[in-house]
């Protein structure tokens, strides 16, 4: 049972394990518990009046599913929809919602105490939704708080209560 | 049924009755509805005979079942009206309005008696002393008393206590009699307290309270009860022995009139034998799917939970002309409703790959895949029907939540002193039974404020040349997508000066130039209310904006009309959630969006010269002598457009709200029945859209609110 041991050490210390995936040059991770599967991008079904991220809805087996493009999210360069563009579809809270990034790179685990708090700096994301910075080797893995980050009012995804 | 209560009463001894409770409840719980309705709609003056007769099988029919389940306190209740109803219809009294109440306050009292009974006999019994007093007077009436029809139905003794109500030729045992028993001495005088219980489990059985006993050794007790020495000393042998069991009669014994003997349980155990409770008349009328089990019995037939829903295939109202042998066939079965919601959901998904293999088939050659063509088109009708047989499970009639309010404003009017005729129309119209729940609250408000506020007292209506009876209109219609509930009054309606000087008052910003519809809207501000007089029916200012919570919260709008001195309406109008939704698919520039086919009046092609503009913007079409606004779905939902040949030339003629608009779309993709999605569970409410769909290859459409298209080209 080396799976069930493993769950009982993750448990036990503070490492928790995150997905990464990049969007353009930079390396972001999130809590792997929120991630609900990984799927090929298809073209989703356009969604009148909604910010230009978000790209439409998507039939995930007869669930209706919003689909956000990080990369328009976090202003990068250039957002091409091709083969390798892969679509991460996260559990929030009882919502369903699909992340467009570039690729999916790895799962690692992270003890907190490697986990650095973010300086404060001027950029698109929101500083309270950045829970950290983790170093792996030279590269800087930036770890998102992605269930903050997605019910921000000016994500869109969620319906002002009127 | 009624069969099958003569049956097991015949049957033998060992013969099981507990399967049969549950029916019992439910069965008796209609008739006595139907009893209620019946005297409500009873005419003092030219009094039907069917309609008497048909109140009076309601009574027997109860009281049969409950005499052959051994619920002795229903079955004498019930004997009483029957008594009652039976000298009604033969003539030797004539209703009056005194008998209607005591009758309605009976049958209230049977429910409230029968839902104990279902609960396993839990708590205080309703007293029905009093009732059973008020009705056999009213029975012995201004005619000459008759001697009391015997029971025609055999009633099986099923406890020693419960016996057939004995012929009138024995009086003596009918009449409650007051005796002392005395049992010891014994070794452990505890032995003798079970004797109290027993008369606490068998209905019917009287009462017993215990007396200052001047032996350690022995109990005393006083006991009130119809039964004989011999069937007392039968049962308490359970419990003691014969031999030291002394009865005598007490000195100061209370003979009542003969009817009132069985009755005993209920007289002592509470002392006020007063109207039932303020709770009685709301009791769940259907059936009282409430309670679990039966009295005693092990857990009945079916097993309740929470959240479930009855499925009952509802037999057509009996007409009052149908021979008392016909009894509808209850046959209902209960379901967990979240078998239900999967059973939706899996056909939902079935509705789906059929709709998928229909696409993929239609470029096959039909000749020769003749067979699988067939077979899909065979698929096709049966998917459809199955969706249809599985929707309707969920679906009950209005008539189930308009029912009860005949009754709330007899009873509310009567206590204002207000004449209300209450009407209801589409009482057929269906709705989901989960929404169902959800609107009888909000609805029972509406309809309480418009007896309360709304209709004048008779006085006030005379003076202001109105007939002295007010009227309640309450309708269901399916509009569009959506149900319209409305409650109409022809009452005083609203003044707008009183509001806007009452929201004043509460600091609300307001002006005097505001549109009628904006100051109705403001009752529905919290604690708002123009009540002068602060009744216990309403005028607390809670209760409005409750309502408009509630019907919110089912995605909901309510709108208010009034005119003063001429009545008030209010409409609620409800989403059909869960709908599968006859749709037109329609393209527009490569996207497809469906429209509800329902809101659907026509489509043509349209040449250039047709539209013609107001004001440089909007748009009007004439359609046969009608001028109708334009509205191009390219521009509200911004779609881009790639293939600049094609254009728009295609108008769908929608009608929502009561006006029609008309759509510019580039093509009519076809008709087909979608399964309507919830865009808000994961995402939010998009502007002109009122959910979506997945269209048979997997990809996602919109489905249009017609309704907001609307209202957007008013404005």
């Amino acid at each position: 049972m080396g799976v069930m041991e493993k769950l009982d050490e993750l448990t036990s210390s503070d490492a928790r394990e995150y997905l990464t995936f990049r969007l353009d040059q930079e390396e972001y991770g999130i809590d792997i518990l929120k991630v609900q599967e990984i799927r090929g991008y298809e073209p989703p079904t356009r969604v009148a009046n909604a910010p230009n991220f978000i790209k439409g809805v998507v039939n995930l087996r007869g669930t209706i599913v919003p689909i956000v493009d990080m990369r328009l999210k976090f202003s990068c360069s250039k957002a091409e929809y091709n083969s390798f563009t892969v679509v991460i579809i996260l559990n929030l809270r009882n919502r369903i919602v699909g992340i467009v990034v570039d690729s999916v790179s790895d799962v690692m685990e992270l003890p907190a105490e490697s986990l650095k708090s973010a300086p404060d700096i001027d950029s698109v994301i929101d500083s309270a939704a950045v829970l950290g910075l983790g170093s792996l080797g030279d590269r800087m893995l930036i770890l998102l708080d992605i269930e903050r980050l997605m019910s921000a009012p000016d994500m869109g995804l969620v319906g002002t209560s009127d | 049924m009624s069969e099958t209560h003569q049956d097991s009463g015949g049957g033998n001894g060992d013969f099981d009755l507990t399967q049969f409770y549950q029916i019992f409840f439910e069965e008796a719980g209609e008739n006595l509805d139907l009893m209620e309705q019946m005297l409500l709609n009873l005419n003092l003056e030219t009094a039907d005979d069917e309609v008497l007769n048909g109140i009076f099988r309601c009574a027997h029919s109860v009281k049969g079942g409950a005499a052959t389940f051994g619920f002795a306190d229903v079955a004498e209740l019930t004997h009483q009206m029957e008594s009652l109803l039976d000298r009604l219809r033969r003539h030797e009294l004539q209703p009056n309005s005194a008998m209607v109440d005591v009758l309605l306050e009976s049958a209230d009292a049977s429910r409230s008696l029968l839902a104990r009974h279902q609960a396993g006999g839990e708590g205080d019994a309703l007293p029905t002393g009093d009732l059973v007093r008020r009705i056999s007077e009213l029975a012995a009436g201004n005619a000459p008393v008759v001697a009391p029809i015997p029971v025609t139905q055999p009633v099986r003794t099923q406890t020693v206590a419960v016996k057939p109500p004995p012929p009138a030729s024995e009086p003596v045992n009918k009449s409650p009699r007051s005796l002392e028993i005395r049992i010891g001495p014994l070794e452990r005088p505890e032995q003798a307290d079970a004797v109290q219980e027993l008369f606490r489990d068998i209905p019917g059985l009287g009462t017993i309270s215990a007396l200052p006993s001047d032996a350690k050794n022995t109990r005393v007790f006083m006991v009130e009860t119809g039964s004989t020495d011999e069937d007392l000393l039968d049962l308490f042998a359970f419990h003691v022995s014969r031999d030291y069991i002394k009865i005598s009669e007490r000195a100061d014994a209370a003979s009542d009139s003969g009817n009132a003997a069985q009755a005993g349980t209920a007289i002592a155990e509470a002392g006020s034998p007063d109207d039932p409770p303020p709770g009685a008349p709301l009791a769940p009328l259907p059936g009282f799917g409430f309670f679990d089990g039966a009295p005693g019995a092990p857990v009945a037939v079916a097993e309740n939970a929470p959240g479930e829903i009855k499925v009952a295939q509802k037999a057509p109202p009996r007409s009052p002309a149908a021979s008392a042998a016909a009894q509808p066939e209850a046959a209902t079965i209960r379901v967990a409703i979240s078998k239900v919601d999967q059973l939706i959901n899996l056909v939902g998904e079935l509705v789906i790959t059929q709709a998928m293999l229909a696409q993929n088939s239609r470029a096959l050659d039909p000749a020769v895949y003749q067979q699988l063509l067939s077979g899909l088109a065979d698929l096709d009708r049966n998917t459809r029907d199955l969706q249809e047989s599985v929707m309707s499970i969920r679906m009950i009639p209005m008539s189930i939540v308009f029912s009860r309010f005949p009754r709330m404003l007899r009873d509310l009017a009567s206590k204002l002193g207000k004449k209300v005729d209450f009407v209801t129309q589409g009482e057929a119209t269906e709705l989901d039974k989960g929404l169902v729940e959800k609107i009888t609250d909000p609805l029972t408000h509406l309809v309480r404020n418009s007896c309360d506020h709304g209709v004048e007292s008779p006085a006030e209506r005379l003076a202001a040349g109105k007939s002295e009876t007010g009227t309640i209109t309450l309708s269901a219609s399916h509009q569009g997508g959506s149900i319209v509930i409305e409650v109409r009054d022809d009452g005083k309606g609203m003044s707008r000066q009183k509001i806007l000087s009452k929201a004043r008052e509460r600091g609300l910003d307001v002006s005097d130039q505001m549109s009628d519809a904006d100051v109705w809207q403001l009752i529905f501000a919290p604690g708002f209310s123009t009540a002068d007089v602060v009744t216990d029916v309403s005028g607390r200012g809670v209760g409005m904006d409750v309502v408009k919570r509630n019907i919110a919260a089912l995605n909901g709008t309510v709108e208010i009309d009034s005119a003063e001195g001429y009545g008030m309406k209010v409409s609620v109008r409800l989403p059909l959630t869960l709908a599968i939704m006859d749709g037109m698919s329609v393209g527009v520039g490569g996207e497809v969006y469906i429209l509800p086919l329902s809101s659907v009046v026509e489509s043509f092609q349209v040449k250039a010269d047709a539209v013609s503009t107001v004001g440089q913007g909007s748009q009007l079409v004439k359609v046969r002598d009608e001028y109708m606004p334009v509205i191009e779905l390219e521009k509200i939902f911004q779609i881009p457009r790639f293939d600049f040949e094609k254009s728009c030339d295609i108008m769908v003629v929608v009608e929502a709200d009561g006006s029609r608009v008309a759509l510019l779309v580039d093509e009519l993709l076809g008709q087909q029945q979608v399964v309507v999605k919830n865009l808000e569970s994961n995402y939010r409410k998009v502007p002109n859209v009122s959910g979506a769909t997945i269209l048979g290859d997997g990809k996602v459409a919109l489905i249009l609110d017609t309704g907001a298209l609307v209202r957007r080209s008013r404005h």
